[in-house]
């Protein structure tokens, strides 16, 4: 890609301690359309596709965004940043378009929300129209919750650039000098919300004239409700004029909606135990729900099995090793939540010893909804609420 | 230009521009008279120490930090650092203009836009990590040359809506208050660009520097916004002046003016420096440094510094050693190292940012083994100040003091 005088200035002026990196081609205007409602989300993508190869390259392979791909852009829609995942430790990269480098700007949701903050925080100036990033520097959680000033008027944690370590070379060398470098400061977690006052919250922000949601609620509520992922896609679906993507009924009878399908789940054709216990009938096959995750470095397979008839409501959740004839460690738990994420009694399966399944039989009221959750906590685990 | 000689004149002379040359030095008669007082004080000192000028520096350094709080800009321990400072801003400005060839900026331009990072060197300088305060000026002086030169083309390409959009929260109102607005002006300012950026949004992917005027209809909904969360409703008209004033402001914020001190044509009267030292106060803190002094220290693990940087770089592969060598050598940029060794620009930044790494890492282990220091963020970026600078130096000795322009 040809540069034009400005930025051929932009490597003639060149600090040592920037690091300036190509956006990939193919991320620009196919990914901006009227359809994708949020140049907030664009600008986050290409900070993310430029930023992304470099970290596997230069630091570790397995280094991948800290929530599923289809999922980001549920967060962009109302929060600049992006998480990411280096071995233990989280990388949030903060775009922005300004061309002077005089501050770093954090939103408060990466560093007031338990479940998102980071360990270092990378300052990243995005240029659209050229194709390119330049990383100017990077703080961590520690840092900015002790000495950056908190601004009010957009919820953001400011950071003078003086502030900032400005050698972007360094964060690799304390990576492997000294690892265990301090970098968060304790927090407390945020109250949870009942399912009530969490649907009329999602009523409210969901009208299109209110036009920043983030800043329209106080942040206590606003951290909850988006730190529970079911709640925020939620939010993310009325304020699309998405329908419902997580009926489980319409996945069963027309196929998974577009945003799960996305996160993997499939509808499987079973043949069910009793179907094969009497082969001489013809017992047509059952349409069970299925998505594969990664548990501690493990394929692992979450089922969900319509169980009698329709009038009974009662579903199976499964969760079983990938590969056929590997058994689940003792210590894993399988359970489901209420959308609110309340426990009911027999929620939960334990393995104490190796098992080849966990299960969990609930008997549902038309409409409810469901979390489940797994120990270990999968990659990438973001709540979702399943509505039956 | 010629170098200064004596102690005096290094802490009490400023540099003179006319038709943007050096023309001569120009000494304030309070400070002079100021330094002559302090050498006077210090018959008893060995006269080797105190005509260190580094020796001074960190002397007026302390001073200048202990009354830091009461916010004195025009303190005199500021007028003698300021004066002291002169020549690596000049020499820096002259190093730009050699290397960048242009007639969009010249040397008492980028003279200015060193010199009015005082502040900040002095802020940020920490005297117990050794550096000589005059090196850690000139990394801080090089950088913001180069950055506000590429700030100047980023901002001369753009429209005032897309400069508008592109610029910080804090840069807008740091050039409001240099433009003299007052700051519950800004406070209004600074609302209507966050209502202009929520709601005027690009609308084609690779056209965010040629923005356009916004239509009359997101003025409307801009001025609506506005109207909402303020107690003084304003027209849409109003709000669109505002924020051409302000991309005026945000474009004349990176082109300083040249300071009276510097520019003997002004006419303007020069500083009023404050001197506010109680006397007893001085004597103790010569002493002290005195005290404190480890130049022999320091010498020695220079020469280790240099071994152990050395054989870092010979360590590097062929093709990075030539990047390091046209940076920091033969101070050829980015873009010509490309074309230089046939590469994309992108790939000399990586492979340049790769080779800092591996230099900063052997820096901070032997920082680590031999002087028990552990290594952390805080650390490595003082690191970085020592490599930046050895570098710098390694391949370009510094002058002699008799050389004449």
């Amino acid at each position: 890609m040809t540069l034009d005088t400005a930025d051929t200035a932009l490597f003639t002026f060149a600090k040592p301690t920037d690091l300036i990196l190509e956006i990939p081609p193919t991320e620009d205007a196919q990914k901006f359309s009227p359809i994708a409602t949020c140049y907030q989300t664009y600008i986050n993508q290409l900070c993310l596709s430029a930023i992304l190869p470099w970290l596997q390259e230069d630091f570790s392979p397995q280094a991948q965004p800290a929530f599923n791909t289809a999922a980001l852009p549920s967060i962009w829609e109302f929060v600049n940043g992006c998480a990411i995942r280096i071995a233990n430790k989280r990388l949030i990269l903060i775009p922005s378009e300004a061309i002077d480098i005089s501050e770093l700007r954090v939103p408060q949701e990466w560093i007031d929300i338990p479940s998102w903050v980071g360990d270092y925080y990378l300052a990243v100036q995005v240029e659209p129209d050229a194709g390119w990033v330049r990383i100017w520097g990077y703080s961590t959680h520690e840092k900015i919750t002790t000495v950056a000033s908190y601004q009010p008027s957009d919820r953001t944690y400011s950071l003078d650039a003086s502030q900032i370590f400005s050698d972007i070379s360094s964060l690799a060398v304390v990576q492997r000098l000294c690892p265990e470098e301090p970098t968060k400061s304790p927090l407390p977690l945020l109250p949870t919300l009942p399912q009530q006052q969490a649907e009329n919250l999602i009523a409210r922000l969901s009208n299109l004239n209110v036009i920043t949601p983030r800043l329209a609620i106080p942040f206590k509520l606003w951290g909850a409700l988006i730190e529970h992922g079911g709640w925020r896609y939620k939010l993310y679906q009325r304020r699309l004029g998405l329908p419902e993507q997580w009926s489980i009924l319409e996945w069963l009878q027309k196929g998974v909606s577009q945003i799960p399908q996305q996160l993997g789940w499939v509808t499987l054709e079973m043949q069910t135990s009793m179907a094969l216990a009497r082969s001489s009938e013809q017992i047509p096959p059952q349409t069970v729900l299925s998505r594969h995750l990664l548990i501690a470095g493990q394929a692992y397979e979450l089922r969900i099995i319509p169980q009698g008839d329709a009038q009974q409501r009662i579903w199976r959740f499964e969760l079983q090793n990938a590969t056929v004839g590997v058994s689940i460690p003792g210590g894993f738990k399988l359970r489901l939540l209420s959308e609110d994420l309340q426990p009911f009694p027999n929620n939960e399966d334990t393995a104490t010893t190796a098992v080849e399944k966990l299960f969990v039989e609930v008997a549902l009221e038309p409409g409810e909804g469901l979390v489940w959750e797994i120990e270990p906590v999968p990659d990438n685990y973001d709540q979702e609420i399943l509505r039956f | 230009m010629h170098t200064r000689q004596s102690i005096i004149e290094i802490f009490s002379s400023f540099v003179q521009f006319e038709a943007d040359r050096f023309s001569s030095w120009a000494t304030d008669a309070k400070l002079r008279r100021s330094m002559q007082r302090c050498v006077n004080l210090s018959p008893q000192i060995d006269s080797l120490q105190t005509n260190s000028d580094h020796f001074w520096a960190v002397y007026w350094y302390k001073i200048w930090l202990s009354q830091a709080a009461s916010v004195q800009p025009t303190s005199i321990a500021k007028g003698h650092l300021s004066a002291y400072l002169q020549e690596p801003c000049y020499w820096e400005a002259k190093k730009t203009t050699a290397s960048f060839s242009s007639n969009q900026y010249t040397l008492s331009d980028c003279f200015q836009i060193a010199i009015s990072q005082i502040d900040r060197v002095l802020k940020n300088y920490d005297v117990n990590q050794g550096f000589v305060l005059k090196k850690y000026a000139t990394v801080i002086f090089s950088s913001a040359i180069r950055e506000t030169l590429r700030q100047r083309h980023e901002v001369d390409i753009c429209t005032p809506w897309g400069l508008l959009r592109k610029i910080s929260q804090k840069r807008l109102i740091e050039s409001l208050q240099t433009a003299g607005l007052s700051s519950t002006i800004i406070d209004t300012y600074v609302l209507a660009w966050n209502c202009f950026k929520t709601l005027y949004i690009p609308k084609q992917a690779t056209v965010t520097r040629q923005l356009t005027r916004p239509n009359n209809q997101t003025w409307e909904a801009i001025a609506e916004l506005y109207n909402s969360q303020t107690q003084q409703p304003q027209n849409p008209d109003t709000l669109e002046r505002w924020l051409l004033n302000s991309a005026v402001a945000v474009r004349n914020y990176l082109y300083p003016p040249l300071t009276s001190i510097n520019n003997s044509s002004s006419g303007q009267d020069s500083v009023e420096w404050i001197d506010n030292i109680p006397a007893n106060e001085q004597d103790s803190l010569i002493s002290e440094i005195i005290a404190q002094e480890e130049e022999e220290s320091r010498l020695d693990q220079q020469a280790e510094i240099n071994q152990v940087l050395m054989s870092a770089i010979d360590q590097l592969e062929p093709q990075a050693q030539k990047i390091i060598q046209f940076y920091y050598g033969k101070g050829l940029t980015q873009q010509q190292i490309a074309q230089e060794l046939e590469m994309k620009q992108y790939t000399v930044s990586r492979r340049l940012t790769k080779s800092r790494e591996s230099l900063l890492q052997k820096l901070a282990q032997w920082g680590q083994e031999k002087l028990h220091i552990s290594v952390n963020s805080d650390l490595l970026q003082n690191t970085t100040i020592v490599l930046e600078e050895w570098l710098q130096n390694y391949y370009n000795p510094p002058r002699l003091p008799s050389s004449l322009e």
